[in-house]
């Protein structure tokens, strides 16, 4: 459609995309043809060459690749790299002070962790391309047709495909069960337009039905080499018994991800198969997502190593000035004595010392950080899958987290964007309500058009003619073609490239006015059971400038009539001047549009003879004119829509997904900001804005709607001094913007204003908007501004925006899983996003940031102590604790605690958090991890450490307690929860086993018998309870004063949730304090703007909004008036085998 | 449509609705403590009024505890073999490596009767036994009675002229020597050498090899020893060698640079020590061959009984009482904060 790229920069781009298929190339000189820039492929007859398979793999790992590419990944994040120098380093000997394994033996037991959750994983993925892979379609191979998987289609290959279903590999359309080889595909997954395409096989091959036919197909295929371009294909079609070699182009070519839609069946030669395909050659691989958690993670552990090495210093100075002084008087260490053999000096350097404190404090970076993060997300993205309030019932579709690491993401989000079709509306178009003379039919509130009260007018009241009229205009003036499948009347279906008409024609059968056959001449309709023959003389095409269409018919009783439906703003001004209807008609048309509906209006008119006959040459000759044709077809066109009479007006619902609304509410709530970025055009994006209350009339609605650069920069100048001292912050202001504007907007010189325009807007709805740029406008925003941005979307043409986001949502629907694949999380609902976003992901952010920070905590405070510990041994590098119980600290004794605080935490029931949206704005504003609380922790733990070290040291003055392995009892616990106590016993239980290791196992001397002394020590007992508790004092003491002082709002809530009370209150007295302040800066805003508006620049939508829309595909390959002239419906069509 | 629909086998899949259980559905039931003044008041109160306590308890027990100890490392011992009034530490400053041990005497009187238990402890002050090269400086397997020759751990003490040191290392090096003897009005107080060790100690981690004489004839005694560690202890047959009690204790090193081992407990078979140490003047003799005065270490004789606490630990029962008052304390400001800011949230 839009999107026709001019074939003169064909060979350019084909130049380009050589290199990338430099593998084909080879392949295809081989062949002899010495033209490496083609693809040749002969139809039925095995192919000279061997092309790719038509198998696609996502999956990561094979089994070969498993282990190297592992290791890879694993050894490419820094903490493991760290602890691997660690391990090596403690191979010197003489060196390390907790001896050779301690750090191996855990980093080991991690990495086994991590490749078991990588299997898994990785495992989901292969059963996924399984599931595409073994997809079952009809091939046409040898003479035979066999029912074969999707991955064994082949270049060459003919194959059928019947309604509904998708395309295998990119296709040629060789005939189709319609007339002229026509059939209708929808595109959506590829490019996001609604609409039905129209693609039409060649002449030479549409009378080719049936299999001998089939077979009797003989020739080559010469076609382009594999390529991204969606829209651009160029291939010539040489037959056995054709003298030419005949071209074809775009229009014969059906690609994968597209699915066949009411056309009975196709027949197609397979061109391009896996990788290869247009669509497969557009997804590229999913990058790597880093979320701004673990950024900020990974930058203090960065400043910890620093910390690390100056602490290391420091100890080596300190021991090496202890060591200096002291070596000769402490005469029972032998430091001055030489080794009786020289062979095994006592490494005595200062770099070995070091090294040793290095080793010593390597532990204030923790191992088990990667690992615990790793394993609580992974634990927490199955906790998404099995919430069963994200099922869809419908489809059978959980909600699948496809990569963990984004959860935390999840409870940040300030930015949605959102696809309209598939993802907000179920691209189902419904009738629903009606304006006939003035009279409204219909209820915005009903599922279900209700015709009772219309069929009594139509027979009683005095409108009766108008309504008749009414209804046999929607009947005729259309595109539609009909299917009988048996005589009854009743099972006509449709066909049409206009979910619209469809619509309306869908519904005028349930009124009994059935339109049930076309002929090239003809449209017959069945009038209350009466036949009625209107003859099409003429149609007058729509066209988005146009904004109608029109025929002209002759009626069974010869008057002629043109009959006339589209936009309100074009038909009123069409109509004869005193026409009756147009201002009530208006109105109507006004509470539509609130509603949301498409409205179209009616309008019709009769013709006299001589006035047809005297327009008609005129049209004639406008319509075989070789300049400027389609200028002057409109403008014979105007000559005729002139002086109407206004029927009516129609109003369709685009059936929005389920809930959208309200999610959508909800997500404004919490702060997020919606954009809407869609492939449609203007008018039924504005409208879908309107019926999912992203746009309504309390809001200052801005529309970008320019030609120019210049003039584009102008008008978002304009805006932005409009807004002052409110850019950039929250306002009640939605922005509306053209496609083509946009391109201007995206251009550097206009980018910031635009930008700033755009996040001072609570909704922003962008039209007509390509992949390419969807993922420009997420790309921009994320780039520019530090929030996180959401991307959800339901095809392949969202994959682009998908993958830029920092997150992206799929929407698993009936339409393909391209966008689900290439997202990070896929649900089957837009609804579900709601709870994604506002329990998991805040519960998931919460979670891990507690998870992050109680890690860093329980390292810091066990290795501040060793510091303090060195005072007291002369900076000797002693560890103060058994070496294997420190190795075992991380991987043991506090594994379970943060994976507890990680998977168990909640601060609100879920409940609680999705009525309450204002509490996700917490989490949104990144309150719980930040440098400031990272640093308080830290220092908090230093606190902890010197409590724990100094009081037991005290204690331990007076006492003769043998060694202080005792210390470590205090199990630093924080959060109250059965695993803390679970790790405090797992280290009595531990010091149990392991005091008695020794000689059986060769472990851990010292700590013989340990914990028969320990554990019979009353003052172990009694320090047990006492040195945590001090330690613990004033965190709790902090605590209630900061709950006592200062409530947060998660807080307050959690409390009143306590006292099985109702929040709302709470949050709503919290929250009418900024919605005034709000308001008050809109209204001030309003008046900003009205008083700079000027007629012309004005971009302010102006009047009350009326909602025209309409899809119907213009510039196809079949012009709609070609299109119904081809169909004669009495005409049996053949059913293709 | 026309295709062939008997040949689609696939079946009906089976929903893949998630499991409704608790767990999944993330609705275990949970406890969640708000720390507010409201909850905080009581569990504060209550802390401090048990802690209070429990400290005081714990003083008293402390206090019960009789303790009595000798800083005999210079002024107060004075060598008796000559009469130059030399502090033993000078003698052995200036014969580093005496023919005739230094020896003192030095008379203290106890003013109560030790009851019960009664235990003899050295202690050292500014002595390194936590210095990670003096830890690391022993041979488990070769203190397991195991042949081999002596781990490379044990170095600098771990061959003298190619022969093994056993037991070797600088802990076993340094092996504290002192030897301390009591007189009660003319009567030696009977102390016991055995059973001062960790019954584990003894049993499972100290053994001697199976043929210990020739063991530890053919290997090398440590450089500061003056005798070969299966002549430690002369009266008893099975304390010597690695499995010597004294040994043993001196083995398992100290966490702190202050710390004290036992030495001796008292055998309470013969009279008057039936019932533990009585009150009067003893006589404490001392074999003082440990130079401590290098390293500005001191040396202590302690005498102590014991509770069913342990030792004396005055610092655990006072740490008790002062956090149960700072718990009393912090309720009270809870409380008058608490109803005050009450007060003033409402006014304002």
């Amino acid at each position: 459609m839009g999107q026709t790229n001019s074939m003169t920069n064909f060979s350019r781009r084909i130049a380009l995309y050589t290199d990338r298929n430099k593998r084909s190339n080879e392949n295809i000189l081989g062949f002899g043809d010495g033209n490496d820039l083609k693809r040749v492929i002969t139809v039925n007859a095995p192919q000279q060459v061997k092309y790719i398979s038509n198998r696609i793999s996502t999956s990561k790992y094979s089994f070969l690749t498993f282990l190297p590419k592992f290791l890879f990944e694993q050894f490419r994040k820094y903490s493991n790299i760290f602890f691997l120098c660690i391990a090596i380093l403690q191979q010197i000997p003489g060196v390390s002070p907790t001896g050779r394994y301690t750090t191996a033996v855990p980093l080991l037991m991690i990495l086994c962790c991590a490749a078991i959750k990588e299997i898994i994983e990785d495992f989901k993925r292969h059963i996924q391309d399984g599931a595409v892979n073994n997809r079952r379609v009809l091939i046409y191979r040898y003479g035979n047709w066999l029912y074969s998987k999707w991955m064994n289609v082949r270049v060459g290959d003919i194959i059928k495909v019947a309604d509904k279903e998708f395309f295998p590999a990119d296709l040629i359309v060789l005939s189709s069960s319609e007339p002229h080889s026509i059939c209708y595909i929808h595109t959506s997954n590829l490019d996001g337009e609604t609409n039905l395409k129209v693609r039409q096989g060649l002449p030479q091959t549409s009378h080719i039905i049936s299999s001998l036919q089939l077979k009797a197909l003989q020739g080559t295929i010469e076609c382009e080499l594999p390529n991204r371009h969606l829209y651009d294909f160029a291939g010539t079609l040489k037959l056995a018994n054709v003298a030419h070699p005949i071209p074809l182009g775009s229009d014969q070519i059906l690609l994968r991800g597209s699915q066949l839609k009411n056309t009975g069946w196709v027949y197609g030669l397979v061109i391009y198969t896996g990788k290869e395909t247009k669509l497969m050659m557009n997804s590229s691989s999913v990058p790597f997502k880093r979320t701004n958690v673990e950024q900020i993670a990974n930058n203090q552990i960065l400043l910890l190593l620093f910390l690390l090495l100056i602490l290391c210093l420091f100890s080596t100075i300190a021991g090496e000035i202890w060591n200096y002084k002291n070596r000769v008087a402490h005469w029972y260490l032998g430091l001055t004595r030489m080794p009786d053999s020289s062979s095994a000096a006592v490494p005595n350097h200062v770099g070995y010392t070091f090294l040793t404190f290095f080793i010593l404090f390597n532990n204030l970076i923790p191992i088990s950080l990667q690992i615990t993060v790793d394993l609580v997300k992974f634990i927490q993205a199955y906790f998404i899958n099995w919430d069963k309030d994200m099922y869809d019932e419908e489809s059978d579709i959980p909600a699948n987290a496809r990569t963990s690491n984004l959860n935390e993401e999840l409870g940040q989000v300030k930015y949605i964007f959102s696809d309209k079709t598939g993802t907000l509306t179920k691209n189902v178009m419904v009738f629903k309500q009606c304006s006939i003379a003035g009279i409204m039919y219909g209820s915005g509130n009903i599922e279900k058009f209700n015709h009772f009260q219309l069929m009594q007018n139509l027979t009683n009241h005095e409108s009766g003619g108008e309504i008749r009229e009414f209804l046999t205009l929607l009947a005729t003036c259309h595109t539609v073609v009909p299917e009988k499948k048996t005589d009854l009347l009743v099972d006509v279906t449709y066909q049409a490239s206009s979910p619209d008409e469809s619509a309306l024609v869908a519904a005028l059968k349930e009124m009994n006015v059935i339109f049930f056959r076309r002929t090239p001449d003809n449209v017959a309709i069945s009038f209350m059971g009466e036949e009625e023959i209107y003859e099409i003389l003429n149609v007058l095409e729509f066209s988005s400038d146009r904004k109608r269409m029109s025929v002209v018919v002759r009626c069974p009783d010869g008057q002629i009539k043109l009959f006339c439906k589209g936009a309100d703003s074009v038909i009123l001004q069409l109509l004869s001047s005193d026409d009756p209807n147009s201002g009530i008609t208006s109105q109507h048309l006004e509470s539509f549009a609130k509603d949301g509906l498409r409205t179209l209006c009616v309008a019709s008119r009769v013709i006299l003879s001589d006035e047809y006959n005297s327009w008609i040459e005129i049209y004639r000759q406008a319509a075989t004119a070789i300049n400027n044709r389609a200028e002057l077809v409109a403008e014979a066109a105007e000559k005729i829509e002139k002086n109407l009479h206004l029927l009516g007006a129609t109003g369709i619902e685009d059936k929005l997904q389920d809930q959208v609304p309200e999610s959508i509410s909800m997500l404004h709530k919490a702060g997020i900001k919606i954009w809407v970025l869609t492939g449609d055009k203007k008018e039924t994006a504005v409208n879908i804005g309107y019926s999912c209350k992203l746009l309504s009339d309390q809001l200052l609605n801005l529309t970008l709607d320019e030609d120019s650069l210049e003039d584009t920069r102008r008008q978002l100048q304009d805006h932005c001094s409009s807004f002052g001292e409110s850019l950039r912050k929250d306002n009640l202001a939605s922005l509306v913007i053209e496609g083509k504007t946009l391109k201007f907007a995206l251009a550097p010189p206009c980018r910031q204003d635009f930008l700033d325009l755009a996040i001072s807007c609570k909704s922003v709805i962008c039209c007509r908007v390509s992949p390419k740029q969807k993922a420009e406008v997420v790309e921009l925003v994320k780039r520019s501004t530090d929030a996180i941005t959401l991307a959800i979307g339901d095809g392949a043409n969202d994959v682009g925006m998908i993958q830029t986001a920092h997150v992206g949502v799929g929407i698993m629907g009936r339409e393909g899983v391209q966008a689900a694949c290439a997202s990070d999380y896929s649900i089957g609902q837009f609804r579900f996003l709601t709870k994604l976003l506002f329990v998991h992901g805040v519960w998931s952010y919460r979670r891990l940031c507690k998870v992050l920070l109680y890690s860093f905590y329980k390292n810091i405070c066990l290795y501040v102590m060793e510091l303090w510990f060195a005072v007291h041994n002369g900076f000797s590098g002693q560890i103060l604790f058994e070496r294997w119980t420190i190795a075992t600290y991380n991987v043991l004794f506090t594994a379970a605690p943060p994976m507890a605080l990680g998977l168990l935490d909640r601060c609100c029931s879920a409940e609680t958090m999705m009525r309450f949206p204002a509490l996700y704005k917490m989490s949104q504003n990144k309150s719980d991890f930040n440098i400031k609380i990272f640093w308080t922790w830290c220092l908090n733990a230093v606190y902890h450490s010197i409590i724990l070290y100094f009081m037991s040291y005290a204690m331990l003055r007076h006492g003769n307690m043998a060694y202080t392995a005792g210390l470590e009892s205090d199990a630093w616990t924080l959060l109250t929860h059965i695993s803390i106590w679970g790790s405090i016993a797992s280290w009595f239980l531990f010091l149990i086993i392991y005091s008695n290791f020794w000689p059986t196992i060769p472990l851990a001397p010292e700590m013989r018998g340990m914990a028969k002394y320990v554990f019979s020590s009353m003052y172990f007992w009694f320090g047990l309870i006492l040195i945590p508790f001090t330690a613990l004092m004033a965190d709790v003491i902090y605590n209630c004063l900061q709950r006592t002082l200062y409530k947060t709002l998660m807080q307050e809530v959690q409390e009143k949730e306590l006292a099985n009370q109702d929040p709302y209150d709470l949050v709503m007295a919290r929250q009418t304090s900024t919605v005034s302040r709000v308001a008050e800066r809109l209204a001030l805003l309003k008046s900003v703007f009205v008083r700079t508006r000027t007629p012309k620049m004005s971009g302010i939508v102006a009047g009350p909004y009326h909602g025209f829309a309409f899809s119907q595909e213009e510039d196809g390959v079949v012009p709609q008036n070609q299109l119904i002239r081809n169909y004669d419906t009495n005409i049996v069509k053949p059913p293709g085998l | 449509m026309s295709t062939p629909e008997n040949t689609d086998d696939r079946e009906q899949p089976k929903s893949k609705k998630p499991a409704d259980t608790a767990f999944k559905q993330q609705r275990l039931p949970a406890w969640q403590p708000i720390l507010t003044a409201n909850t905080a008041l009581p569990v504060f109160l209550i802390i401090g009024l048990t802690f209070i306590p429990i400290g005081i308890v714990l003083v008293v027990t402390s206090n019960r505890v009789l303790e009595y100890d000798i800083d005999y490392t210079d002024t107060k011992c004075i060598n008796i073999n000559n009469n130059n009034n030399q502090t033993c530490a000078d003698y052995l400053k200036d014969n580093p490596v005496p023919t005739t041990p230094c020896t003192c005497k030095i008379n203290f009187t106890l003013t109560s009767d030790f009851d019960g238990d009664v235990y003899f402890y050295y202690g050292l002050i500014n002595y390194y036994q936590n210095h990670r090269r003096y830890v690391k400086s022993r041979d488990d397997n070769q203190l397991l009675g195991k042949s081999g020759s002596a781990a490379t751990d044990c170095e600098p003490f771990q061959k003298i002229n190619g022969t093994d040191i056993a037991p070797c290392g600088a802990i076993a090096n340094s092996l504290f020597n002192d030897t301390l003897t009591l007189v009660y009005s003319g009567q030696t107080v009977p102390l016991q050498n055995t059973s001062i060790a960790w019954s584990t100690d003894k049993n499972v981690k100290f053994q001697n090899p199976s043929d210990p004489d020739p063991y530890f004839r053919n290997h090398a005694k440590p450089p500061n020893w003056n005798k070969t560690a299966w002549q430690l202890d002369p009266t008893h047959e099975d304390n010597n060698g690695f499995e010597n009690e004294d040994f043993i204790v001196w083995m398992r090193t100290a966490a702190m640079p202050t710390f004290r081992k036992l030495y001796r407990k008292l055998l309470t078979t013969s009279e008057p020590f039936t019932k533990g140490l009585p009150s009067g003047t003893y006589e404490l003799t001392i074999v003082y061959q440990y130079p401590v005065i290098n390293f500005a270490g001191r040396k202590q004789f302690i005498i102590s009984t014991t509770s069913w606490m342990g030792g004396k630990n005055p610092f655990l029962g006072w740490a008790y009482i002062v956090v149960g008052i700072v718990c009393v304390i912090v309720f009270a400001v809870f409380f008058i904060l608490h109803r005050f800011w009450k007060m003033y949230v409402l006014a304002y």
